[in-house]
Formats: structure tokens, sequence, C-alpha cells
């Protein structure tokens, strides 16, 4: 460059500042958005507040209710069920779908996508309203299992012991993104390890438990710290589908959240239920972090 | 080659998103252009055209059903025609939704300058200052209220002024399958006593395997009704913090017709409502089954949604209206300004259009023969006389049994409910559920209805 006073146009042409201007509309975005109302929520959660009147501060009287009160148990058993059933239902599944699909042919591709498909809309309300009528009374489901000989209708969505398994099924089916993740990790194995196998004769089972499984672990770690989160998060599916119903046997904790916070004007109450929220997901994450060394391979090829 | 595959799919998945986000806003966007060229079309769609010139798209809000939607929009219309340049943005919604949605806009301080105000949560915007003093407009003309009698605007108004103005005047009222009953031979009478209904219920299933629908997730309706009949007009103390009774039996009748139903299977249980959204007159259980098994011969509602209700219904089912069951009828029954129209405090420069928009749904003949007294008997004695004779039949009915049934043999309405009062009601639908499960007997969803009330009213005090 030669001259020492840069110009406003050098200035904006070095390195650091196309980074700095670059990132700026994310940094704007994050603190405006995330850290701003995050330490809002922080305050209302200390405080008695209805949404309509101005918060007042109230100390720990928000997280002391919670304890004692016995949705908030339920919520919290009801979201631990979803999570710990769906989670890995999903994980197994977008592996298997993997395999199947790793193996390359003309129609792979277009597979790839209609199995990403329900992935991409399975959070939307739309799906949430068809999975309603599908497990409706009059609905496919029932008209199936009456076609198979079933005399009575089932009220899958009116049963304690059947309501959260609709939901769990929708959860499972959405098994796109993990499958994607699985299939890119897959293609990283070298095939050499498999010829090496081969030639000490381990058959296909083998080759899946020695080699593919142990050299998947890492990406089955990242599915599950990123799926588990999202499994704790999952709120529409409870809010259009069964909106808790019946007797709170689907009352995922966001939507008990939801209720407080803007049903019941309990607004200070369920941002204090959204920080307990934020600690246990900590929690499990770093549990399973802590548990990462005892399974998961990040060795090299 | 493979990660070639695999990274055109990601981008192709990509832009597929970005395109379907773009879509979403770009539809409303093109139709906010197109509206004001139009000659200024109000739309009832939810995603309607958003603000698109500036100051003079007025934002309504209301909860209703299909049949209001229709007529408030075509009223909206007339109003857009009759003042060019003004244009609506109407978003009506679902009662459920309708008061989440408000208190979040309230929230935010966007609250929509024209909205629909219920006298259950009247008190509570008020004393938060979120709706507009209306007195100096009625003092000044721009709002005319010489029409509308006192006590009528007394109940939308608080410390002496007017914050809201009566929509239209409604009672409770039972629909019910008349066509059903004429077949059946069962008569339906008013003033019916809970034993008389249950027997009614009773004979019905018997013959033909249809339930009674009793309110669901709506305990308050229907509890502070037969409350009422034991002598208790307000169920909150708020002053004491308590709920205002001694013991909890004046709440056990309530109870009990739900643990009645539950153990003799003639009530529509939790399972079939769980498919339904709860208090919707299109969803309700006597229009809206699949089999006798999810059909009601009843349902419980506001007099005013009968002609949504009618209109909602097969083609050939006629529906009857008679007063909620009570052991004490004139105790129990009331009249209720059904909802009212208020201006929101942040309305701003808007304030002034929205006032003249609801002088318009008040005093406009023009626009009440659209309306035709969905919301209930018009406020304003004039309008209900010129629609009378327009109304159809079923509005007919409705006004008939407002002033013959209802009005003789009726008791002053009780007074709004305070803060947490709504979650103690939460609570007694929970309980309800519980009963419909066989899980709970009557006197313990009272007793433990007056424990958690007592408790919640003792932290709002």
């Amino acid at each position: 460059m030669g001259n020492k006073h840069l110009t406003l146009k050098q200035k904006l042409n070095t390195e650091k500042a196309a980074g700095i201007i670059c990132t700026l509309p994310f940094i704007i975005g994050f603190l405006l958005f995330m850290i701003v109302p995050m330490g809002i929520s922080l305050y209302y959660s200390f405080c008695d507040y209805n949404i309509l009147t101005p918060p007042v501060f109230s100390g720990l009287k928000n997280y002391q209710k919670m304890f004692n009160e016995e949705v908030f148990w339920t919520s919290l058993k009801v979201t631990f069920k979803f999570a710990f059933i769906s989670v890995p239902l999903r994980l197994i599944f977008a592996l298997i779908v993997a395999l199947i699909l790793f193996r390359s042919t003309k129609m792979t591709g277009i597979y790839r996508a209609m199995y990403y498909l329900p992935s991409m809309i399975g959070g939307s309300v739309a799906v949430a309203i068809l999975w309603k009528r599908l497990f409706a009374l009059d609905g496919v489901i029932n008209k199936i299992f009456m076609l198979l000989g079933m005399k009575e209708p089932v009220s899958w969505l009116g049963d304690t012991r059947t309501a959260i398994w609709t939901l769990i099924i929708l959860a499972v089916w959405q098994f796109g993104s993990s499958m994607l993740i699985f299939l890119s990790s897959l293609k990283q194995i070298p095939v050499s390890l498999y010829e090496a196998a081969e030639i000490d004769g381990a058959n296909k089972w083998q080759q899946f438990w020695r080699v593919t499984l142990p050299l998947l672990t890492s990406t089955i770690f990242f599915n599950l710290v990123m799926q588990m989160i999202n499994g704790f998060l999952a709120f529409t599916q409870s809010q259009i589908i069964t909106q808790g119903k019946p007797m709170n046997s689907t009352l995922f904790y966001t939507v008990y959240m939801y209720q407080q916070s803007f049903q019941f004007a309990n607004t200070g109450y369920g941002a204090a239920l959204a920080w307990v929220m934020l600690a246990i997901i900590g929690l499990i994450t770093w549990i399973l972090f802590a548990t990462k060394r005892f399974w998961v391979y990040e060795g090299g090829f | 080659m493979k990660k070639r595959i695999l990274a055109s799919l990601l981008c192709a998945v990509m832009t597929a998103g970005v395109l379907a986000g773009c879509g979403g806003t770009a539809a409303p966007a093109a139709g906010g252009a197109a509206a004001p060229a139009e000659g200024a079309e109000a739309s009832s769609d939810a995603a309607a055209p958003a603000a698109a010139e500036g100051g003079d798209t007025l934002v309504f809000t209301w909860w209703g059903n299909q049949t209001r939607n229709e007529r408030t929009t075509a009223a909206l219309d007339l109003y857009s025609e009759q003042n060019p340049g003004v244009t609506f943005d109407a978003q009506p919604a679902a009662w459920d939704d309708y008061w989440s949605k408000l208190s979040t806009a309230a929230a935010g301080n966007s609250l929509p300058p024209l909205l629909q105000m219920d006298y259950s949560y009247l008190e509570q915007y008020v004393s938060s200052g979120l709706l507009a003093d209306l007195t100096p407009y009625i003092e000044s003309g721009a709002l005319d209220a010489s029409n509308i009698s006192q006590g009528i605007m007394d109940s939308g108004s608080v410390d002496g002024k007017v914050y809201a103005i009566t929509a239209g005047v409604n009672a409770p009222s039972l629909l019910y399958n008349k066509t059903l009953m004429d077949e059946l031979g069962i008569e339906v009478p008013d003033y019916m006593s809970v034993e008389q209904f249950e027997d009614i219920c009773r004979q019905v299933y018997e013959k033909s395997g249809v339930k009674a629908d009793l309110p669901y997730m709506a305990a308050d309706n229907y509890l502070p009704y037969l409350a009422r009949a034991n002598g208790v007009t307000a169920l909150f103390n708020k002053e004491e913090g308590r709920m205002n009774m001694d013991d909890p039996s004046p709440m056990v009748d309530y109870f009990k017709v739900f643990q009645d139903g539950y153990e003799e299977g003639w009530i529509i249980g939790a399972d079939i409502h769980a498919e339904l959204q709860n208090n919707s007159v299109e969803q309700s259980p006597l229009i809206y089954f699949s089999s006798p098994s999810t059909q009601a011969w009843c349902a419980f509602f506001w007099s005013n949604q009968m002609a949504a209700m009618a209109e909602a219904a097969p083609d050939d089912m006629e529906i009857g209206i008679t007063t909620w069951p009570s052991k004490d009828p004139k105790a129990s029954m009331f009249l209720k300004p059904s909802q009212f129209f208020s201006v929101s405090s942040n309305a701003g420069a808007q304030e002034e259009a929205a006032v003249k928009v609801i002088d318009f749904l008040t005093n406009s003949v023009e626009a009440n023969e659209i309306l035709l007294g969905e919301r209930g008997v018009p406020a304003s004695s004039v309008v209900a006389d010129a629609i009378a004779p327009l109304q159809d039949e079923t509005a007919q009915i409705v006004t008939k049994y407002i002033n013959e049934v209802v009005t003789p043999n009726s008791s002053p309405i009780s007074p709004a409910i305070p803060d947490g009062a709504n979650e103690v009601y939460d609570y007694a639908n929970q309980y309800i559920d519980q009963i419909l499960a066989g899980a709970m007997t009557a006197e313990e969803a009272a007793q433990a209805t007056f424990d958690k009330g007592n408790e919640i009213m003792a932290s709002k005090k």
C-alpha cells in the first residue's frame, strides 16, 4: 500500500473491516433479538407480571410457586417422556434410512429429497392439523383399522394412553435432517476399511457393528445433542394437535409455559419456567458431553 | 461426485426454503398494493394487507364465527364505500386465541385501534389504561349514544367514564336439536331444573344413543350460573383475597351434572372434545359429528350465537333455544352485553376515525341491515326497531327469547371477574377432566376448586 494514511475506501478494503461489516448484521440481530430479550425475561422471572400492568419485583416467588405446582411436574414428566422416546427412535430410523439410501442408484437423489421433506414441513401448523385429522375418530387411521376388522373406532387423541404416541410418531417421522447428516458422514468412511474387513472374512453385519457404527459415533453424538434440545423445546405439535389434552397427558413444558404466560397472564411465572427449562437443557447437554469419552470415537480414519 | 449431488441437493433445499419464505411475504404485499386501487376493499383474510396506505388502514379485530366474520366484513366494505380512502385490515379470531393475541399486543403497545371487548376483561383493560375514554366523543356528538338506554351504557363504563359501546344484548341459552327431539317425541321446556334436564339427557341417550354436550373448558359460564341459584352472585372476593363463600357447597351442583353424565354415559366426554376446538360454534358436537356417539342433542351457548349455529347446522336440522337448566331460573338467568366495541388508547391519530366506525356500526341502519343483530339485539333502540322486520326467522326467535323468556325472569348480571379468576376457572376445567375420567367426585372437585381459588385469590390480593 505504501501510504500510511489509508483513505476510507482503503480502510473498508482491509480484511478486518470486511469481517466486521459482514458479521455486523448478525451481531446486531443477536444482541437485539437474543441477548436483550433474554435479559428482560430474566428480570421478569423475578417479578409479578401480568402483561397488562408493569412488572413488580417479587423475588423468588415464581420459582417457589413452581415446585409446589402439580401441573409443572406433570408437564416436565410429559416432556421427558416425549424427548427420551422420540429422539432415540428418530435417530435409529434416520440411520436405517441413511444406510439404505447410501447405495447410489439413479433414484437415490430423489429418494433422499423425499425423505427429507417431512423434516422441512413437519414442524408446521399445516402438518399438525393434518395429523389431527389422521388420528380423528373418523380419520384415516381408524378407517384403515376398521377395514382390517376393528369394531369400534379408537379415540387416539382422547385417550391418555395413546395421545402422546401420536405426537411421538409425528416427531419420529421428521427424521430427515439427522438422516442427511448420517449420510454425509457415512461417505467419509474410507472404502479401504471395508475392503480390509472383507479380506479378514467379516460379513456385512459384522462390518456394520465393527466398522460403520464405531466410526459414526461422533455423528451420532452430534445428532443426539441437537435433537435432544429440539425435543425438549417441541411446541407446535402439542399446541395444535392436543393442546395438552386429555388430562394434561400431552402437556409439553413449552405449552404449559405458553398457557401461563399468555392465557392466564402469569407472564413472570412463564419467564421463570423458561429459565428452568434452560437450566434443564444445559444439564442434559452437559451429562451427554460427560458420557462422551466412554462411547464416542474421535480419532481419524 | 456423490458429494456434488449432496451439495446441489442441499442447495436446492435451501433455495426452496428461501423461496417459500419470500412467497409468504410477497403475497400479502401484493394484496396490500391492490386493495386501495380496487376501491378500498376490506379483506377478512388473516394475512390481510398490512397497513397499505399508512394511516388510512384501520385494524379491527374481533372474535367470532363464520357468520359474524362475513357480515362484519360486508358492513366494513359499506363503510369504505361511503368513506373513500378508509380501508380496513380485519383480523377475526376464535375466542380462545383472541385473548392471548390481544394481551400480547397490549404488552407491545400495538393494540389494534378498533377491537371487540368482553365484559369479563373490561375492568382489567381499563385499569391498565389500554382503552380510550369515549366520553368526550359522546359529549361532542361524534358518537351518538342518545338511543341507547342508560343501563346498557353503564355496563360499558368504569368510574363514570365510557370505555366500551355495547354491540348487542344477549343471554345464556341452551341450543338444541329440535328436529331430533320432535322425532323422539321429547319436549324441552323453558326454565328446566337440572333434574328435568338430566331426565331428558337419559331419555335421548336411551332412545337414540345421542349424548348431551355440557360446557367443556368453559367453567366460567355454567359454574357461576349454578352458583347464582345457590345465592352466590359473585364467586370471587377480590378485596379479601378469597372465594366469596364459606365452603365449597355452592359449587357442587355444577360438578354433579358432569359426574352424573359420566356415570350414566350420556355426556360428550373428554375423548371427543380432544379433537374439537373448544367453544367453537362450527365444531360444536350439536352440529359437527360423525356418528350418534359423537353427536349431542344440546349445547351451552349464548343467544346471539344461535344465528351462526343455525347457519352451520345441516340443512335438515332445526335448532331450538331455551334456558340453561337451573333449580332457580330467576336467580340464575341474566342479560349481558354480548360484547363491546372499544378503541385502544394507542390508536393515536386513528382514534377519531375509529370512533367514527363505532358510531357507524352502532347507529347506521344500513350497516345493521347487514349485521342483522348477529352480535345480539342492537343497543340502539332505533336500530333494533328498524331491523326487526328484516330479521330472518332465527333472529326473531332469539329476540322473542330475550324479550319474553329471559327478561321477565332474570336477575342483574354478576360483577366483572377480577384478575386471577380465569386461572381458577382453568383449575375447575381440569377437575372436570378428572370427573370425566372417573378419577374425581363432584364433592372432591368442588373442594379442590375452593382450595385453589382461595390460594390464587390470596396471591392476587
